[in-house]
């Protein structure tokens, strides 16, 4: 099976991009009896009746990004891959057919080598930096041989009570019989620049203008003053601002809007010099992997082995991540019945990050759009030294402070995967995989006695560690027969799984010394430590039969029992049924000679989503409250017996086709999809002592049309072209709800309830929810807000209208699920050249902006900065055709109200890699005794399309966009040898 | 053959299956069964009187809350954080203070557990808990007391008025109760401390970071100052004042606060370093803006002009000792204003109460200073008016000014006895409460600094509508009943 595996790898398959060997036509590899992984075996692409798509490891390639996770992006259709950050290790977000859930997990279940592995954020600094830690960074991109995503019910099910979002099933490399292959992979990459404008600040100058206008209004406004005097009062607000930055002040008239003329104070010599933060906390980052295999076998052995480094920097200093990764893949055959696998995998990764969220201290990406005036240094003017001080805007200066603290999250797993198959009869064949696979995140948090965190203890450091263990036992009986054009294959197994996370933390305050970060030396100490797990057990059995492999039938049944539910509700019933119709093989149309391939498929089935809580059935009584030295408790969840796994019902119908020769090939699907018994954490009275319980009651649908496409433009000798393009147009509705309640909810990314939704009936999963922004009034400035209900102060543009938010009714203003997603791929090879292109889009749907209410607002005296393009479009009396509000000295809450002012359309066209290559002439590298070299070039983020300026429009899986570190615009050089 | 095989692995696996599927917590467990003995209340309790010092309750916002608001504050600058308190710019949907509510609530449902689980143990006869239940129907009347001063108009304004939701049980998940009057809540408060009162009357000991008899007779003194019942609050005062406590000597005054569970302390939360909030409590909103080199103390609140001229009355008021200077300057000199409060640091010496950190510092709810000035109020205000008797116990407390003249039964008045309190019990959370209960507006100091403040004028009036806080609007929107019964104004 491995072996046939193998040279299904070397074909390459409708969707995918770079062929590695450019010698083969792509006409030979298209085959139809192509074999690839599924649930519990391996399908004939002409046979299977489910819906999947196949991803090669050459997508992978060139890309530089931690995880496998980013370079799927655009890749199959129905998947949608964002990046929330863009920070070195961080964690993607994967949602495969739309939101089918809205309180448990949203992810896709992650299936490598055929055992279900623990994926997300891992260890519990985030809590603590909120950066996330991705524990899929362990998987060495370049060990992966083929990933499957399973994305209807009859791919999927057989994965039971976790594969309603999908499963991604991984297969990593494996060796062939025959000579040892060596294979050398070394790239090197920099990212210079962000992908896209990022809430680019306003100079100085305008800076110190605005805030001036808000200091003058407020005197005015706010205080009844006088022009003179308020220009006077604002004046000397200003001074006593700056001029401890060695700045002062002044105007020739005193009204609002003077231009304000900045000059040095106090002999500072900062006249006409302003310090630049963006380039002091802003590097070119590098990046850098290693990889080196080898593969091979002989008399019945084969291996893969690999070792591998990689060294990826975040444009932000404190942000790095790297990982030595090596894996050992060795399967021997005993006899003639006996097969023994064994899989190992040591890798260990560190990581450090800060603050991606809205945090005034810790996030410099925010400090440098939102808090860092030009105005201000890293250094005291009058003394020279490092400035030390919070400034005025609450930011920190990190140039000082990055040396007090730091952080580094080191993950070490071991996995080791043992595989028996006894092919006890030709057709009979019993496999068993036991897996143990162990997981160490180490992390430490330290912050000095001079850090602003550390110094109300003189030095505080954290030490973490989780231990996630994870056990799996699966066996598997497979039969099948054919007769007489009837083929049946049938399979039935057993599989329990047991995962348990042990944590301890232990921290010390007091520190003796910067030098040593050790909880060891501190002066206090405190720890916590507790541990939880769940189990589950299962049997399964699937069933397929063909007639001619013309008509196909399928059937899988699975059934779960989970430790995450109540004894009374945790055995629940998985299955699907499917079928396919090989039209082609019809005697009708079997001689029409362009076409080669036309089927119809359907299924059906039910799986299912365990709630994300250990526990969530339990009425707990914890034990974390203590008081005075001495133990409390208290009780933290009511009881909810009756909590389930929500389910998921899915029917898929696909066509897929073929015509001439292949030249033309692709796939149309429509499915829908009913995600049933949603758990919803229902918001209950707070006069309960809690906030809200979760309950098994929406119901969320799905639909959607998926078409893969792909051709082969030119096939000449030596010269071919190939694209291939995917768009999944998806449409999702919350049908159902708890008494038919709205439930308004948060983006949940980094806590800081960035963009406000509703759970409607009839609404999207995605519906944004806040006020309707009318604009500005021409006339004043001032912002105007619909109403949206009988209360009419004025009317603006024929609605009701006013200036007072609070006069209006919050409504749905958008929907982020958009209207269609995709990609385009194309490859052009020309003598040993190769030219690869992959765009990445978005049609529809809007995106909200959760962070320009910081750098565009109008009424607040807080001594921040602002965006260059509020400056431009601000209301002014000299530009009264402003769309931006006025600024006002009132200290206003529009600007921070959830409307339609920070909506934007979320349409983009990303050209997401650029990639020319050159495989030297094969009769030049033989002579140094290399089968093949071959160097290239990648480019990643070089263009973005989109209609939303205001910084990356490729935003998180909210459709919400914060103050997390943008994506950058990276170069990377590389050279692939193998011998 | 296989058949038999196959049957006796699926009856192995039968058999196992259930436990395999049982996975237990380690940290939790069953609430159900959580509370069995005298042992269990107490760790219940234990973990009660923790989210009491939570910086949601009086570990800060609820007592911040009494003196940002009452004038004695100010702010020299706007957005250091918690500023809302103080510009009143409060609403529904931001800054709606809702940490009060959910935090209030969840506590009280936590007493209200334990209440439930001590009744029924103790009507299977089990015995040893009347201590517990005492003590938890006395934070339950005085949790309940804080939250309607916050949502609910002044009992001595408007006892017909809404106050919160009375909740002496615990409730399903699906239940929504709307809010019953203030004088229902009052009549709530009252018969808890009275029941109270009788548990805990065996044992009168002072109870160490508990609220015991003396606590529960000094909470009903409180309770009944604020329902203008004075004749109660003496009574109540006057028990308290003959118990086991006594008055700091003015010499021993500043060290007081330095000291864990001193003569005065008749209810005192214990901060230990598990509870610190470190550079978010108490003691940080009141420090010197960078205190000791500290970036992190931000000079939250200071005192107003008007709290530094009325103790300047006296400049060697010894409650000076617990004042330091602020950040104001003028052309690069300090003015060594002493608007900087250091009662929750340990004092002016910042050494916290000997503890490790200088900021896991006791809170003390409840001091005998308080009881005396009751006591003053009340005598002068009973239904036989006891001038006498009100400047003596105001004058035990008056001590603390030598400079000043001791009050007469001619010349004490309520404004010497509010001014009193005032001096006495800066930063303890009362200033607000008092002033509207008698009635009184309130001035704030807004030209120390000329920092916008848009939610008031600079003046309010008692009956203000702002001046009690908006139902959050997560509990509008789960809670039909209260939906409609939100504050006017909001």
């Amino acid at each position: 099976m491995k072996r046939l595996l193998l040279t299904v790898a070397l074909a390459t398959e409708g969707i995918l991009c770079l062929a590695q060997n450019p010698t083969k036509t792509l006409a030979d590899t298209l085959s139809l009896d192509e074999v690839f992984v599924v649930a519990y075996g391996t399908a004939k692409k002409s046979s299977y009746s489910g819906s999947a798509s196949v991803v090669r490891s050459e997508v992978l390639q060139g890309v530089p990004a931690a995880s496998f996770e980013g370079a799927l992006g655009g890749r199959v259709a129905g998947l949608q891959v964002t990046t929330p950050s863009g920070q070195a290790g961080s964690m993607p977000q994967m949602r495969i057919r739309g939101i089918g859930s809205m309180n448990a997990s949203n992810e896709p279940l992650y299936v490598i080598d055929g055992v279900p592995v623990n994926s997300g954020d891992g260890g519990q600094m985030s809590d603590y930096t909120y950066s996330t830690n991705n524990l899929l960074n362990n998987l060495n991109p370049d060990d992966i041989e083929s990933i499957s995503v399973l994305k209807d019910a009859a791919a999927s099910s057989l994965y039971g009570s976790r594969a309603a979002n999908g499963v991604i099933l991984i297969t990593t490399k494996t060796g062939k019989e025959g000579r040892p292959t060596v294979r050398l992979n070394m790239s090197v990459g920099i990212t210079p620049s962000w992908a896209t404008r990022n809430y680019e600040a306003a100079g100085v100058q305008e800076q110190v203008n605005m805030l001036y206008t808000v200091f003058h209004d407020y005197a005015v406004t706010g205080q009844g003053k006088s022009e003179a005097d308020a220009n006077v009062a604002a004046l000397n607000r200003l001074n006593s601002k700056f001029n401890k930055h060695g700045y002062q002040f002044s105007t020739t008239e005193t009204g609002a809007y003077a231009p304000v003329t900045i000059s040095e104070y106090d002999h500072s010599g900062r006249e006409g010099r302003y310090f630049d933060w963006d380039d002091a906390y802003f590097r070119t980052a590098v990046y850098q992997t290693y990889d080196l295999s080898v593969s091979g076998g002989q008399n019945g052995t084969t291996y893969y082995a690999s070792l591998s480094y990689t060294d990826d920097q975040g444009r932000l200093r404190m942000n790095a991540f790297n990982r030595y990764s090596g894996r050992v893949n060795v399967n021997q055959r005993i006899g003639k019945l006996f097969e023994l696998g064994t899989n190992v995998t040591v890798s260990r990764t560190s990581r450090s990050g800060y603050n991606d969220s809205r945090n005034t201290g810790s996030n410099l990406f925010m400090q440098t759009r939102n808090l860092l005036w030009g105005l201000y240094w890293p250094t005291d003017y009058k003394t020279g030294e490092e400035w030390t001080a919070r400034y005025g805007s609450y930011a920190q200066n990190a140039l000082y402070y990055d040396h007090e603290w730091d952080n580094q999250a080191t993950t070490l797993r071991t996995a080791i995967t043992e595989t028996a198959q006894l092919h006890l009869l030709p057709s009979l064949n019993i496999k068993s995989i036991f897996s143990y696979d162990h997981t160490t995140s180490a992390e430490s948090l330290y912050y000095g006695a001079n850090h602003f965190n550390g110094s109300s203890v003189n030095g505080r450091i954290h030490e973490f560690r989780t231990l996630y263990a994870k056990m799996v036992s699966s066996t598997t009986v497979d039969w099948h027969w054919s007769h007489e054009g009837h083929g049946l294959a049938l399979l039935a197994g057993f599989e329990a799984e047991k995962n348990t996370t042990d944590f301890t933390r232990s921290t010390g305050e007091n520190l003796p010394t910067s030098t040593l970060h050790t909880v060891g030396t501190a002066g206090t100490l405190s720890a916590n430590g507790y541990s939880w797990g769940n189990s589950m057990v299962s049997i399964l059995s699937k069933a397929d039969y063909n007639w001619e492999e013309r008509y196909f039938l399928s059937a899988s049944w699975r059934r779960d029992g989970s430790s995450r539910l109540s004894p009374d509700t945790r055995w629940g019933n998985f299955w699907s049924v499917s079928g396919a119709w090989r039209l082609n093989r019809e005697s009708f149309l079997e001689n029409v000679g362009w076409l080669n391939n036309l089927r119809l498929r359907a299924s059906y089935g039910i799986n299912g989503t365990l709630p994300s809580d250990d526990y969530g059935y339990m009425n707990l009584m914890s034990y974390g409250n203590a008081y005075m030295g001495n133990p409390g408790s208290e009780v933290v969840s009511p009881v909810n017996n009756s909590l389930t796994w929500e389910s998921n019902h899915t029917l898929n119908l696909g066509l897929d086709f073929g015509f001439w020769g292949n030249r033309l090939r692709g796939t149309v699907e429509y499915y829908n999809r009913v995600s049933e018994n949603l758990l919803q954490d229902v918001p209950i009275s707070q006069i309960t002592g809690f906030s809200s319980t979760l309950r098994n009651l929406g119901r969320i649908r799905n639909s959607g049309i998926e078409v893969e496409l792909g051709g082969d433009i030119i096939r000449t000798g030596n010269l071919l072209w190939d694209a291939t393009a995917n768009i999944s147009f998806l449409s999702s509705r919350v049908t159902d709800l708890y008494n038919g309640a709205d439930i308004i909810w948060y983006d949940p990314t980094g806590s800081d309830d960035r963009a406000q939704f509703i759970y409607r009936e009839g609404e999207s999963p995605l519906a944004f929810y806040g006020y309707e922004w009318a604009g500005v009034d021409p006339q004043n400035g001032k912002t105007v807000w619909y109403t949206n209900n009988d209360n009419a102060p004025f009317t603006f543009n024929g609605r009701n209208a006013s200036y007072d938010y609070r006069d209006a009714d919050e409504v749905v203003i958008g929907n982020a699920v958009p209207f269609a997603t995709g990609g385009l791929s194309t490859t052009l090879r020309w003598n040993g050249f190769d030219f690869g292109a992959h765009f990445l889009f978005k049609l529809g749907g809007k995106l909200y902006d959760g962070a320009y209410k910081d750098v565009a607002d109008d009424g607040y005296y807080w001594e921040r900065i602002r965006a260059q393009s509020y400056y431009d479009d601000m209301w002014t009396p000299t530009h009264t055709d402003g769309t931006q509000p006025a600024l006002s000295g009132m200290d206003l809450e529009d600007s921070m109200q959830y409307s339609t002012r920070h909506l934007h359309n979320a349409t983009f066209l990303r050209l997401k890699n650029l990639s020319l290559g050159y495989t030297l002439p094969r009769a030049l590298t033989r002579r140094v005794c290399i089968q093949r070299a071959r160097v290239y070039t990648t480019a990643s983020n070089l263009f973005t399309l989109s209609s939303y300026h205001e910084a990356d429009p490729e935003v998180n899986a909210f459709g919400t966009r914060g103050w997390e570190t943008p994506l950058g615009k990276s170069f990377v050089f590389g050279i692939e040898l193998q011998f | 053959m296989k058949r038999i095989v196959i049957l006796v692995i699926a009856s192995v696996l039968a058999v196992s299956c259930n436990d395999f599927l049982d996975m237990q917590p380690t940290r939790s467990a069953n609430a159900s069964q959580a509370i069995g003995t005298p042992d269990d209340a107490q760790v219940a309790l234990n973990g009660i009187m923790r989210s009491l010092t939570g910086a949601s309750l009086y570990g800060r916002n609820l007592m911040l809350y009494g003196d940002v608001r009452g004038g004695d504050l100010t702010i020299y600058s706007a957005g250091r954080g918690l500023d809302g308190l103080y510009s009143f710019n409060h609403s529904a949907t931001s800054n709606s203070f809702g940490g009060f509510w959910s935090e209030g609530f969840f506590v009280l449902m936590q007493v209200n557990n334990l209440i439930e689980n001590i009744r029924s143990l103790q009507d299977e006869g089990k015995t040893g808990f009347n201590q517990h239940l005492g003590m938890a129907l006395t934070v339950r009347a005085m949790l309940t007391f804080d939250l309607v001063r916050l949502y609910g108009r002044p009992y001595t304004q408007d006892p017909t008025a809404l106050g919160i939701p009375d909740v002496r049980r615990t409730l399903s998940a699906e239940e929504t109760l709307g809010r019953v009057t203030v004088g229902e809540n009052y009549a709530a408060i009252l018969d808890d401390l009275r029941e109270g009162e009788s548990l805990l009357a065996a044992d009168k000991a002072q109870k160490k970071g508990y609220p015991g008899y003396y606590a529960n007779l000094a909470l009903q003194a409180r309770v009944s100052l604020f329902m203008a019942d004075y004749d109660t609050a003496l009574s109540r005062a006057k028990a308290v004042i003959a118990g086991p406590f006594t008055l700091y000597e003015p010499a021993n005054w500043c060290a007081s606060w330095a000291q864990q569970w001193g003569s005065e302390s008749i209810f005192e939360l214990g901060v230990d370093s598990e509870a610190d909030l470190t550079t978010s409590s108490l003691g940080y909103y009141y420090m010197c803006y960078h205190f000791a080199g500290l970036t992190t103390a931000m000079g939250w609140f200071l005192a107003s002009d008007y709290f530094l001229n009325r103790l300047g009355e006296d400049p060697d008021d010894v409650r000076w000792g617990v004042m330091g200077i602020d950040e104001s300057v003028e052309k690069g000199e300090s003015l060594n204003r002493q608007g900087a409060c250091y009662k929750y640091v340990g004092g002016a010496p910042a050494l916290g109460d000997g503890k490790e950190t200088r900021t896991a510092v006791n809170i003390k709810l409840i001091r005998l200073s308080e009881m005396y000035l009751i006591a003053a109020e009340a005598a002068l205000n009973a239904k036989t008016p006891d001038a006498q008797a009100a400047a003596g116990y105001l004058n035990e407390i008056r001590r603390r000014s030598p400079n000043l003249a001791p009050a007469t039964a001619a010349t004490v008045s309520d404004d010497m006895i509010l001014d009193e309190r005032s001096k006495e019990l800066f930063g303890e959370g009362h200033r607000f409460f008092d002033q509207i209960r008698r009635g009184r507006s309130i001035e704030f100091n807004d030209d120390f600094q000329d920092v916008p403040v848009s939610g008031r004028q600079k003046v309010i009036t008692p009956d203000y509508q702002r001046n009690i806080l908006p139902i959050p609007q997560s509990e509008i929107h789960a809670n039909p009943v209260i939906a409609k019964q939100q504050n006017p104004g909001y």
